[in-house]
């Protein structure tokens, strides 16, 4: 019987495509062959998929079934190998779920047993259906080049430690520097870094020069090359720049620079500990929004000013975010969630303002010209409220 | 008693030759499960023989087995086609396709001792429900 007089619906065999590569694949597809070939002679037109699986499962499961009580009958006996006696032993026990003749004989030979006459009844009538496909021997076994050993190529191993059977250690050469087009590669990553390396210079000679500006004073730049003095000056130029910008890339204060006064709570400390919420409660009167906060950071702006006086010193600050924990409002009767301002909010915020410098013991000309700045810049504000 | 090529001979020795006779008839018949694929099963459960005689014992085994399964599978097809009766028996006749279903083939394999219970449908096909016979899979 040819491909051409099977009339099973099946097509050749191609695998599931999601099932993963496994060496039990290629003989399952074999066996699903034969399974149809049996079913369709006798007299099975087409199959189910699933049927036809679940089928040549069970083949195969028959399959060892019969090895392993094959097996297991030898190894009683005492042998390695099973024999003929060992299959038909195994092939009766299979069979009892089913029945055959004889099998209720307690001794009998083996030779005339039921399932041997059965099959030889069955050979006899049923005729013969070669299988489709020609069968290579499988599972093919790769021929591995194994590593030869110290000994097979003639070589000394290097250490008294190693035996001379041992494969011999790989060519030094595949394994230390060379230039070959993996190499390549390599380079374009280091020629990559190098680029970053560069541009990254400026910027750690920013922070170089932050750093003995902050230290030095301006004083001498002993440490510095003569070529760097002109870039030195240059990212002088731009640490003043950055620093005016953005407060955070200024270098930060050494201990005991600068001369701070102590806190002193006021009497008043329900929201003492709230200085830094101060925005959030500013805005929970949420009519004028950009007042409050541009009240808030009334101090940074005034410690920012300051500071641009200070920079030409050599000063650094730190900006004073958190030092004053007083609440001060600007003039409207808004009323706050613990009011702890007892006199009218307009004058007592002047008054604080100012008890507050007063308690900065620097007080340069520069700070009573901050002060007036944001004086005015609070009435300014003012008068927005009163808009 | 059928034998299946038998010189009849006295003794304890005539189940021994029908034995050996039959081994030998073996090699003529080629089951159709072929050897290799017989001897790779084998294999992974360590049974170990150099006598392609018990490899083919094997395979004629398991193919009777399954000759048995698929014939009781196809008296429950058929009795099946046969109930379900037609009023014009002329203009179809139940020579449907005989179609090997996860149905007949649990019923068979139960009474070989294996069970096997399959799955009545998935609900993500619009054939479901309908007559597995009428549908091919």
């Amino acid at each position: 019987m040819s491909d051409g007089g099977r009339e099973s619906e099946r097509g050749p065999e191609k695998p599931a495509p999601q099932r993963k590569p496994g060496g039990e694949e290629f003989a399952r597809a074999f066996v699903k062959v034969a399974v149809a070939q049996i079913c369709e002679s006798e007299g099975f037109q087409s199959f189910q998929q699933s049927a036809l699986e679940t089928l040549s499962d069970v083949t195969v499961r028959y399959i060892r079934d019969i090895g392993k009580t094959a097996h297991v009958y030898a190894n009683q006996a005492g042998r390695t190998e099973s024999n003929v006696f060992d299959i038909i032993q195994g092939l009766e026990d299979l069979g009892l779920a089913q029945g055959f003749l004889g099998a209720s004989d307690i001794e009998h030979c083996l030779a005339s047993s039921g399932t041997v006459r059965e099959l030889a009844q069955y050979v006899g009538e049923s005729e013969q259906i070669p299988f489709a496909y020609s069968l290579p021997q499988f599972p093919v076994v790769k021929d591995r080049k194994l590593t030869p050993s110290f000994l097979q190529i003639g070589e000394e191993p290097p250490g008294e430690h190693i035996p001379a059977w041992l494969p011999a250690f790989p060519d030094p050469g595949t394994y230390a520097q060379s230039s070959t087009p993996n190499d390549r590669t390599i380079e374009l990553k280091m020629a990559k870094i190098e680029q970053e390396n560069q541009r990254r210079k400026p910027e750690r000679s920013l922070l170089n020069v932050n750093q003995w500006l902050a230290s030095n004073e301006l004083e001498g730049p002993s440490s510095v090359d003569a070529g760097d003095a002109a870039k030195a000056k240059q990212a002088a130029a731009k640490a003043k720049q950055a620093a005016e910008s953005n407060p955070f890339l200024a270098a930060p204060l050494q201990y005991g620079e600068k001369e701070v006064s102590s806190v002193v709570l006021p009497a008043k400390t329900k929201l003492s500990n709230d200085s830094t919420t101060g925005n959030p409660i500013s805005k929970y009167h949420g009519m004028d929004n950009h007042v409050s906060v541009l009240e808030a950071f009334a101090p940074n702006i005034e410690a920012m000013k300051s500071g641009l006086r200070d920079s030409e010193e050599g000063h650094k600050k730190v900006l004073l975010n958190t030092r004053p924990t007083v609440q001060f409002k600007l003039g409207s009767g808004k009323k706050y969630l613990g009011s702890m301002l007892d006199s009218s909010p307009q004058n007592k915020s002047f008054e604080v303002n100012e008890s507050w410098f007063g308690r900065l013991n620097e007080k340069d000309d520069k700070k009573r010209r901050a002060e007036q700045i944001l004086k005015e810049s609070m009435g300014n504000l003012q008068e927005l409220d009163h808009l | 008693m059928n034998h299946n090529k038998q010189q009849s001979s006295d003794g304890g020795h005539d189940d021994d030759a029908a034995l050996s006779d039959f081994l030998a008839s073996l090699m003529d018949y080629t089951p159709t499960i072929p050897d290799e694929l017989v001897e790779h099963f084998l294999a992974k459960t360590g049974f170990q023989s150099p006598d392609l005689r018990l490899t083919r014992l094997v395979a004629v085994a398991t193919q009777k087995f399954i000759a048995e399964v698929a014939s009781d599978a196809l008296q429950q097809c058929k009795a099946r086609q046969a109930t379900v009766v037609r009023d014009k028996r002329d203009k179809q006749q139940k020579d449907k396709r005989l179609v090997l279903t996860m149905e007949d083939l649990s019923r068979a394999l139960h009474e070989h001792g294996v069970n096997v219970k399959h799955q009545e449908y998935f609900a993500d096909s619009p054939s479901i429900g309908m007559d597995p016979a009428s549908r091919d899979e």
